[in-house]
């Protein structure tokens, strides 16, 4: 597995996919950013708060860019074998598939956290340039803790998309995924339902705004049933596809 | 001479259609087996299956003298392969394209890598990506990352394929001394029959999914150049005489009056004898030639191949 992750990584070398998804992490940031400017330029008295730029920058992260950019991210790893005409290779090292998809799986895993860990230090840094105020250790910890959750949380919810980058073996039908699941983010955002709609929960885990309505371990077994769905369906049709 | 690959019934189907129909094939120890035929024959779903790249739909595949099922993963580190076209990193290096073979076969010598760009001379373009190379250069590349783990056997299809002349003949002198100081067994496809004939030693042809022939290629040469031709009033009668007199059924009615006989070579006289008892006119008889391409389409009813 170390040999799998170490090409893995090998093949990112001078991708310039990394490099769009390190813009694609400084957007959010930079939106609120941007908000906080104009809203100095029009309400100078009001000081704008470290605890709110990090909730808010979540949010956008967890519920908008973060479910497409990660979807593309996805959709680019497992989608270049076949661009690429590499998989046949790989396959006739031979490399077992189910290895080869969980070793892609824990390269995503590695890049989501560090673009996550990006966009929190552009938060800290643009705030800092900016002087917003309220800086604390509670502040940065539970800031820290609230992206890397929701972050993870993304990351399990990569596995459709996996499914569905495999079963067309093109970006289109994964684009169109990812931003249909992330309308669906937006229409549940203020709706008692996005604690149970599987995309929308990593917010709700994260910073623990759970409804009355529904028990919180519905959103976990909704989260978990959905990715696990995922990657069974997803290694069974890897594994059984034929490589043309 | 043990069998490197043998493959019994080996079919692969998509609905009603078959690609592959119940293919035997004989690949042995040492051999350059060229597996011929016209582009949609079968040949790269056959190969794909050689790798388990895609399952057969019936049919056993035997590779070294083990069944491919269960083994497939031993099996295949024996081997080394290119797909058709070969497929690269492009945002890398050839060395580092190699690098990632390297890893997963467990290769860690480091002149492993140097060693097999040297044999394609591909060694000195250490800092051009991949992206950067020409066709040839990479089907080179290709055959460099196929021979890094010393494989005893080298499955290549088609190779040559979008080359022009001098990449062709480069790689046709690669695979000869390949085979020749490496010992390798190479199977090799192609729809281009020079190419086959300059370097095989066994042919397989296949056609419509089915294998017509499995021949060396000396005994192909042999027998194939040599054939009687007839010109007669009436070749349909001249037909029905050879098969109930002479039990031959290797004869091509040609039209026009004219026969070519692939068999009986010597035996003109006692026909030209029989066809005239039975009231043929006969206005021609000669000892030709024909060419191993007019063989092979004849094989396989017409069309072009090569």
């Amino acid at each position: 597995m170390v040999d799998l992750l170490y090409t893995e990584l090998l093949k990112l070398k001078r991708a310039k996919m990394f490099l769009v998804s390190i813009i694609g992490a400084a957007a959010a940031p930079l939106m609120i950013f941007i908000g906080y400017l104009d809203r100095k330029a029009k309400v100078p008295d009001e000081p704008v708060q470290f605890a709110d730029a990090f909730t808010e920058t979540n949010l956008y992260v967890v519920l908008l860019i973060g479910t497409l950019l990660y979807g593309v991210i996805t959709a680019y790893l497992f989608h270049r074998e076949y661009a690429e005409d590499t998989l046949k290779n790989l396959l006739t090292i031979p490399v077992p598939r189910i290895r080869l998809m969980v070793s892609k799986l824990l390269l995503l895993f590695l890049w989501m956290l560090m673009l996550t860990l990006f966009s929190w230090s552009l938060v800290l840094l643009l705030g800092l340039l900016a002087g917003y105020e309220g800086l604390s250790i509670g502040v940065v910890t539970d800031s820290i803790q609230q992206f890397l959750i929701g972050g993870a949380l993304l990351f399990l919810m990569t596995t459709p998309t996996m499914f569905v980058t495999l079963l067309f073996k093109n970006y289109v039908p994964t684009i169109i995924f990812t931003a249909a699941i992330t309308m669906g983010n937006v229409a549940l955002a203020n709706s008692e339902y996005r604690v149970l709609f599987p995309w929308s929960i990593p917010h709700v885990i994260a910073t623990g705004s759970f409804v009355s309505q529904y028990p919180a371990y519905y959103s976990y077994i909704s989260i978990i049933a959905v990715s696990l769905l995922g990657f069974a369906v997803s290694a069974i049709y890897f594994k059984r596809a034929d490589v043309g | 001479m043990s069998t490197v690959i043998k493959t019994t019934g080996l079919t692969k189907s998509y609905g009603d259609y078959k690609a592959v129909d119940s293919l035997d094939l004989n690949v042995g120890l040492g051999q350059i087996y060229g597996f011929l035929g016209q582009n949609g024959a079968g040949k790269t779903t056959t190969i794909r299956m050689l790798l388990g790249l895609i399952k057969p739909t019936s049919g056993d595949i035997e590779l070294f003298g083990d069944s491919l099922r269960g083994k497939q993963k031993e099996l295949l580190k024996r081997i080394g392969s290119i797909v058709e076209f070969s497929g690269f990193y492009e945002n890398l290096t050839a060395r580092e394209n190699l690098m990632i073979n390297a890893r997963l076969m467990g290769v860690h010598k480091a002149s492993a890598l140097s060693e097999a760009l040297e044999i394609v001379g591909l060694h000195q373009e250490t800092k051009k990506l991949v992206g950067n190379y020409s066709l040839g250069m990479k089907q080179r590349l290709g055959i460099a990352r196929a021979i890094l783990h010393h494989p005893e056997l080298l499955i290549l299809d088609e190779p040559t394929n979008g080359l022009d002349p001098v990449g062709i003949k480069e790689i046709r002198r690669l695979i000869r001394s390949l085979a020749d100081e490496r010992k390798m067994t190479i199977l090799i496809s192609s729809h281009i029959l020079s190419e086959v004939e300059q370097l095989a030693d066994q042919v397989g042809i296949l056609h419509q999914g089915r294998l017509l022939e499995e021949i060396s290629l000396a005994e192909l040469m042999k027998r194939n150049r040599t054939y009687m031709e007839f010109q007669v009033s009436n070749e349909n009668k001249a037909a029905l005489l050879l098969e109930q007199q002479f039990g031959i059924a290797d004869y091509e009615v040609r039209g026009d009056g004219s026969l070519r006989i692939y068999s009986h070579l010597g035996q003109q006289g006692n026909l030209n004898r029989v066809f005239v008892q039975e009231g043929l006119e006969v206005t021609k008889m000669a000892i030709s030639g024909e060419t191993l391409e007019d063989y092979f389409v004849r094989l396989i009813g017409g069309g072009t191949i090569g």
